[in-house]
């Protein structure tokens, strides 16, 4: 079991709007802190994405300020935010499109 | 028939009919003179109504005898078809399922979808030889039921399924051809009524008064009064009754025909033929006027209908409505609109209105309708209304001109309707694919300054580069320049550049095209492609400074992959230096970029690369070291980590040289796992340098905890007393708990609240309640629930059951659950129910103490209106004979229940304690009717509990009951016959039922015949055919349909056979081979058996010469569906997938249905070998095969999964596994095949990224099948460390008792497993009684045959005072015997069964103790 030790600040966002993709949602999200990394994943069959993504502070401020606020809207969405307790590792794909 | 052939050949041939009418005016009297016979007429009438959708087939008594007729006409002609019976079970399935998608769509909206129905239609057809059923439910649903689709569409679809089915060999009878008319009706198709009668006669299918009703009102709908009056005379000729229906027909004939007046003299006919026009009768008129635009007519009716007492239906209203929008008099909608009422289902036909309405281009009246729509109650802000979504969708897809949509869009936002209606729309159209209309929406959204954005051409781009479609990429290109829209590096990356050859020529392309290329996307996409490629040509484009600065970021994904494929080390190198040192490339906010890179080039190799590139990387990190390039202690750590786990730690000296000076390591971080050693010495290092020990301490609790190491965990909360935080003590409480210590949980408690008023959560708090309560400490278990309260914890339905065995496990009798139970109800914990009053009666009837059970019961009704286990109070009651008390609980049962739920109880009671006498008094008691659903509770009692004396007599007792379903009531009686195999009963029953005259269901006979059948008996009676009798009888059928050649050789192929049955297929082989060159042949039934032989020994080449040989000599031959399968199983099993799935398509094209398990194992095959896209083929095969196989489809995404590992791709498994579990609806089912799989094969990689998904499904969607599968499966291959990590990780994993129980029993089925439900026992204590445990491990000692140890355990049981069940004891005995001993008690004289039976017995008790 490798648990990186590196730590994580990291939040799970579901309800996202198919209007906005990772650069909208690293500005909405970047008010709180620096965003370091946004994996939202897109639909290879239909083009749109799914909807959910998680996005990665490089504070645990950044984390702390997100959590913080109630409710996130964006769009006229309501945005469900909640903590991701596990490390990030496994949604972290190497591919670029994922993780502009 | 000849009849028939007359009347459809005089209409053909004499328009006007034979009755000669002249003039439509004098139609009306003429008319009366046919109802002169009409008998009963106002009866029939309703009975019409009633039974409307359905064919006409209760009405008369002159029809049950023709349909007869022509029902056995079409079974005859189906005997004569039947080639491929297997079919029909895969179809009798397919219609309970299509029949439940439709009615639920139906119920639910009052629509069905054209996709909806396409594709069971198509299934059906897959499927072939569609039933009658299933035709009649598709035709059936061509009409009104698709308000999305054009009428016109909607009745070539009908046509089209007509033709289809029919060549598929579907039956049709009148029942369809009824069902045809009405789909025409309602899409206004225009037909030849004659021409219909004659196709019916030509088919031999005779019409009935349903057919010539409809056909009246095709004549009507046509204004022509004349055709119909011609079937009227037919229709009386017959004797057959004229109902209401045939006269709302003629008003609307009439009307159509131009003749209001007479129209609306059908009323007075209709009177004076005694019958009363109805709702429909009016609604015939309204609409007559609406179509005319009369309005003072059509008021004038509707006070008229109202006066009547007709009450219309918003339903009918919209109905005027949508007549009004079709013929043009949009200006009197309003006034409808304002009668409409708003009912209870309003919304829904409302919606299916206006979808009708735009579907025949009639959008502003749709519009108008919308707004009549209630608004929404929007209490929140993200809840915007939505309301006219559907609307807009509709339009869509109904291909609405754009400037319509836009000006629909605009009034919709401006009405509060819809917040972003243009966005909707758009989605629509992409969703759709549509990119006209998309395009031209993104214009008008870039008037509206709304933001078009790279993303929204995705949809557009997929089906472009799916089929490789440069000049469709190309287009849509262009379209977003012209919009303004520079396509990102996604863009071009994912849905751009893939169609083109290389990266030049997509820059020619795009370039000749006059696509601008500055756009830094273009930049990124291409310093991705070289990063996998070309690492030197990339470091050159890096150091040209022409290249602006550039988020690493954007390419480090990419060149993770270059570095694992490249042997450059020096490149490699050069381009790490570049982005650690160069300004254009060093990012300020993220320092940590590029040892985080190191971090994830190595996370991203697998164990196998590291070790194979050990050397390389070695090369690499020195020459990083030389560089001084230089990494964090949190990262160096994080790689260490990694490099541990693949097994390469002697690169961990290489990487520790990057870490900075200042930053020493300490030893103990180097030295890697042994975590709570570690942790101790970081605290004892700490506390020396008296720096703050918080954190480390809190994770070295925890730690301790994970290992169980109770007292150790104590010592050190005893030394460091003050750092306890709250979490610390929850984690403390909890081990305390689990480990039995109710003192020191108590104390740890009590220590925590004065610290710290922060509440546990709510498993620990009930498991605190429940170590108090089990250790008697009842005003302590008190005070806890108390604070529950106080902090308002949040209680479950998981934890309800968790306070249900608190209350079942408290010790101290009835007056401590009673405490306890109403301390948790008057605090309001969770509402009272007879399942949670249930222990405090049974502590009252385990101590025989009868009074006060009942007294409890009372008390419980008294205050929670609930009355536990009931049943079982009057049935020791009765059996103690105290009539004093058993009239107190029945007059009680009696006020509150009511007279008749009083009588069943009491029955059930007598009939329980075996007093059948008085049981049968109880149930003859005048005026009692039979309660289905009593009934078949206490029979499903019986059966399960194998009482036939008192179900037998239940039934006996109830034949003169009123209303009870008797063939029901046998039919129980039957299940237990079947259960205990006994054929004599089951016989006796049969003859019961004839004397009784009890008409038996099908299933009920069925089972009759399988219980006599089983026991070698004769069937005495005809056993209906079903499908699931075909498909045994098919399977030894089939392979005589090829004829058999003519020198065949019955002896020789009899040899054949009997070599085949005793297993010496070789031998059987070898005569074929020594026979064949003399000529001789077999049959195809003994071709079939020996492959069959052959291939069950597993010799494939064999059996493939022999198919061989058959073909050769039988052109017809083919393999039954059962060699087939054993080809495709041997084969898989062979490795030799490719040639396995072959042979599976081969077999469904040939409309063969493969056995279950040949499909499993040719999917694991295909997984094994990591061919995902043969998977995935199979799996849309079979559904496209339309059959069921009662397949699960995880077994799909199992071993998916594990060809995604197979091929390396652990990323594509996790992701496709976590979809499922994450998917709304998703019944969470098992994945533990794929787990066991990569376990057997020691994946480590696979297996970490797997378990970390698992943990991250249970904590973060609740969904703890993964981890409970693992859990298991880790337990399976005895690692029990790694479960124990798990279960520290994941604690809720100890909630999954259920699971845990039933690897329990399965484990304890076969030899060899006590370890391993030991091992489980250790991790999670509490997850069985104790008795349980016990017994199941008392049977796998005794599978192992290990009397010292079952001794070992029963000396246990007995000191822990544990219940030792007949069952177990019995075990005990036979091996003591077995090894010769003998038991220190009687053994249990009865039967294993009549224990196992008996426990069953007695574990269901206390289960349905909280029935009543």
């Amino acid at each position: 079991m490798a648990a990186p030790t590196k730590k994580v600040f990291e939040i799970f966002v579901t309800r996202v709007p198919w209007t906005v993709a990772n650069r909208e949602i690293r500005e909405y999200f970047g008010q709180f802190g620096t965003v370091k990394r946004c994996k939202l994943l897109f639909d290879k069959d239909t083009g749109f994405h799914k909807g959910f993504c998680w996005i990665g502070f490089a504070t645990e401020e950044g984390l702390n300020n997100a959590l913080k606020k109630e409710p996130h809207l964006l769009e006229g969405a309501k945005l469900q935010v909640q903590r991701n307790r596990t490390s990030f590792v496994d949604h972290r794909s190497h591919r670029d499109n994922d993780d502009d | 028939m000849a009849a028939l052939l007359r009347s459809a050949r005089l209409l053909k041939f004499s328009p006007s009919g034979v009755l000669q009418v002249t003039g439509t005016k004098r139609s009306g009297p003429l008319i009366s003179r046919f109802y002169g016979g009409a008998p009963g007429g106002r009866r029939t009438g309703v009975c019409f109504r009633q039974i409307s959708p359905a064919s006409g087939n209760v009405s008369s008594g002159v029809w049950p005898a023709a349909l007869g007729s022509v029902r056995s006409y079409a079974v005859a002609t189906e005997q004569n078809d039947e080639p491929s019976i297997a079919v029909r079970s895969k179809q009798a399935q397919m219609f309970d399922w299509a029949l439940d998608k439709l009615d639920s769509s139906v119920r639910r909206t009052g629509r069905v979808t054209k996709t909806l129905l396409l594709r069971i239609f198509h299934d059906t057809c897959r499927t072939g030889y569609p039933s009658g059923n299933q035709a009649l439910l598709l035709l059936r649903s061509c009409g009104t039921l698709l308000p999305e689709v054009h009428m016109e569409e909607r009745t070539e679809l009908a046509h089209h399924m007509w033709q289809k089915l029919q060549e598929l060999g579907a039956q049709y009878d009148v029942s369809h051809y009824n069902a045809l008319l009405k789909v025409y009706l309602q899409n206004e198709f225009k037909f030849s009524p004659t021409d219909f009668l004659a196709k019916m006669e030509a088919a031999n299918v005779q019409p009935n008064r349903v057919t010539y009703q409809r056909l009246i009102t095709a004549f009507c709908q046509n204004g022509n009064i004349e055709g119909a009056s011609t079937i009227l005379g037919f229709m009386k000729s017959k004797d057959l009754p004229i109902t209401e229906a045939v006269f709302n027909s003629l008003v609307m004939g009439h009307a159509r025909a131009g003749d209001m007046d007479s129209a609306h003299n059908i009323l007075s006919v209709m009177r004076g033929a005694g019958i009363e026009p109805g709702p429909d009768t009016y609604m015939s008129l309204l609409t007559s006027y609406a179509e005319k635009g009369d309005m003072d007519s059509l008021k004038k009716t509707l006070e008229a209908a109202e006066n009547a007492d007709c009450s219309l239906m918003d339903r009918d209203l919209m109905r005027i409505i949508f007549t009004l929008a079709k013929a043009g008099h949009q200006q009197h909608i309003p006034e409808i609109v304002e009668r409409l009422r708003h009912e209870r289902t309003y919304v829904a036909d409302a919606m299916n209105m206006c979808l009708s309405l735009i579907t025949q281009g009639l959008e502003d009246t749709a519009l108008s309708l919308l707004k009549t729509f209630p608004k929404m109650q929007s209490n929140s802000v993200s809840d915007s209304p939505q309301m006219g979504s559907f609307f807009l969708r509709h339009c869509i897809d109904m291909d609405t001109a754009v400037e319509k949509i836009t000006s629909y869009c605009k009034d919709l936002e401006e009405s509060n309707l819809h917040t972003a209606p243009l966005v909707f729309c758009l989605f629509c159209a992409l969703g759709a694919k549509k990119t006209e209309v998309s395009l031209k929406l993104m214009q008008k959204m870039k008037e509206q300054d709304l933001p078009i954005r790279p993303h929204y051409f995705f949809p557009l781009l997929v089906p472009h580069v799916k089929d490789n479609n440069v000049n469709g990429v190309v287009d849509l290109v262009k379209s977003m320049q012209q919009l303004g829209v520079a396509p990102d590096v996604d863009t071009l990356s994912n849905y751009i550049l893939p169609v083109f050859s290389d990266l030049e020529k997509a820059r020619q392309t795009l370039k000749d095209a006059g696509i601008s290329l500055e756009s830094e996307g273009f930049m990124f996409s291409e310093v991705r492609l070289l990063a996998v490629k070309n690492l030197a040509e990339l470091y050159a484009l890096l150091l040209n400074p022409s290249v602006q600065s550039l988020d690493p970021h954007v390419f480090l994904g990419s060149l993770i992959v270059g570095f694992r494929k490249s042997t450059d080390v020096e490149t490699m190198v050069k381009i790490t230096d570049l982005l650690y040192k160069n300004e254009r490339f060093y990012n300020e906010s993220d320092p940590e970029a590029v040892p985080y890179f190191l971090y994830n080039l190595i996370e991203s190799m697998s164990a196998r690369e590291v070790q194979e590139q050990e050397d390389k990387l070695r090369t690499y990190f020195n020459q990083l070291h030389t560089q001084n390039i230089m990494i964090s202690r949190n990262i160096f750590k994080g790689i260490r980590n990694l490099l541990e786990s693949y097994h390469v730690p002697e690169l961990i000296k290489d990487v520790i040289a990057l870490v900075g000076r200042d930053e020493r390591v300490p030893a103990s971080e180097i030295v890697g796992n042994n975590r709570v050693l570690i942790l101790e010495t970081k605290l004892a290092e700490l506390k020396a340098e008296n720096k703050p020990i918080g954190p480390v301490f809190k994770k070295t609790i925890q730690a301790l905890c994970f290992e169980e190491n109770l007292q150790r965990a104590l010592e050190l909360k005893q030394q460091h007393d003050e750092e306890m935080t709250a979490s610390c003590y929850a984690t403390l409480i909890q081990l305390c708990c689990r480990h039995n210590n109710v003192e020191e949980a108590l104390n740890l408690k009590r220590e925590m609240s004065r610290k710290d008023s922060l509440a546990l959560d709510t498993n620990k708090y009930i498991a605190l309640v429940k170590v108090l309560s089990m250790n008697g400490r009842v005003d302590d278990a008190v005070e806890v629930l108390m604070e529950m309260r106080e902090k308002d914890v949040v209680i479950d339905d998981r934890h309800v059951t968790m306070l249900f065995h608190v209350l079942n496990e408290a010790k101290g009798g009835a007056p401590t659950i009673q405490q306890l139970q109403d301390t948790i109800f008057t605090l309001g914990l969770t509402k009272p129910s007879a399942n949670l009053c249930g222990p405090l009666i049974t502590a009252y009837l385990d101590s025989k103490d009868l009074s006060g059970a009942l007294e409890a019961a009372i008390e419980c009704y008294k205050r929670y209106k609930c009355l536990p286990r009931i049943h079982d109070i009057l049935v020791g009651l009765v059996d103690k004979g105290d009539t004093e008390l058993l009239q107190k609980a029945m007059d009680f049962v009696n006020q509150k229940r009511g007279e008749m739920i009083m009588l069943y109880k009491l029955f059930f009671a007598f009939l329980q304690t075996g007093r059948y006498r008085e049981a049968r008094k109880i149930i003859e008691t005048p005026g009692l009717r039979a309660m289905p659903g009593r009934l078949q509770w206490y029979a499903e009692k019986c059966i399960f509990a194998n009482e036939m004396e008192a179900l037998e007599q239940m039934v006996d007792a109830t034949a003169k009951l009123f209303e009870c379903d008797r063939d029901e009531m046998y039919s129980y009686v039957l299940r237990l016959c079947k259960k205990r195999n006994d054929w004599r009963k089951a016989e006796a029953m049969w003859t019961k039922m004839q004397e009784e005259n009890v008409i038996p269901r099908e299933r009920t006979l069925l089972l009759l015949a399988d219980i006599l059948k089983s026991n070698g008996k004769e069937v005495p009676f005809e056993v209906p055919k079903t499908w699931y009798r075909h498909v045994e009888a098919a399977q030894q059928v089939e392979p005589n349909t090829a004829a058999t050649p003519a020198n065949y050789d019955s002896e020789y192929q009899e040899r054949v056979l009997a070599l085949c049955t005793k297993g010496k297929a070789k031998v059987a082989y070898a005569m074929l081979t020594e026979n064949l060159k003399k000529g001789m042949t077999l049959s195809p039934m003994g071709y079939d058996h020996l492959i069959r032989a052959l291939l069950a020994e597993g010799s494939v080449e064999k059996a493939l010469a022999v198919k061989y040989i058959a073909e050769a000599h039988l052109p017809a031959f083919r393999l039954s569906d059962v060699a087939a399968s054993l080809f495709i199983i041997t084969q898989s099993r062979k490795g030799q997938a490719k040639d396995a799935l072959e042979k599976f398509k081969s077999m469904l094209q040939a409309d063969q249905v493969p056995m279950k398990l040949s499909i499993t194992r040719l999917v694991q095959a295909l997984g094994k070998q990591g061919d995902v896209a043969s998977i995935d083929e199979v799996q849309s095969l079979i559904r496209g095969f339309g059959i069921s196989f009662n397949l699960s489809t995880m077994m799909f995404t199992n071993n998916k999964a594990l060809a995604h590992i197979h091929n390396g791709d652990l990323e594509s498994a996790v992701e496709m596994l976590e979809e499922i579990y994450t998917s709304a609806g998703s019944r969470h089912p098992s994945m533990a095949y794929v787990f066991r799989k990569v376990l057997e094969d020691g994946n480590d990689k696979a297996l970490d990224r797997l378990s970390a998904m698992a943990d991250r499904l249970a904590n973060h969607f609740a969904c703890y099948t993964p981890a409970t599968d693992l859990f298991l499966q880790l337990l399976d291959k005895d690692k029990v460390e790694d479960a124990k990590l798990m279960l520290a990780r994941c604690n809720v994993l100890a909630e999954q008792k259920e699971k845990f129980v039933l690897y329990m029993s399965q484990k304890s089925k076969s030899p060899g497993q006590v370890g391993r439900i030991k091992a489980l026992q250790s991790l999670v204590p509490d997850f069985t009684e104790k008795e349980s445990l016990y017994r199941y491990l008392i049977k796998c000692h005794a599978l192992d045959k290990d009397l010292p140890a079952a001794k070992a355990l029963y000396e246990q049981m007995q000191a822990e005072g544990v219940h030792v069940d007949e069952l177990t004891l019995k075990r005990l005995a036979v091996l003591y015997s077995n090894a010769g001993e003998q038991a220190p008690f009687p053994e249990p004289p009865e039967s294993f069964k009549f224990y196992a039976d008996k426990l069953k017995q007695s574990l269901s008790k206390s289960q349905t103790a909280s029935e009543e």
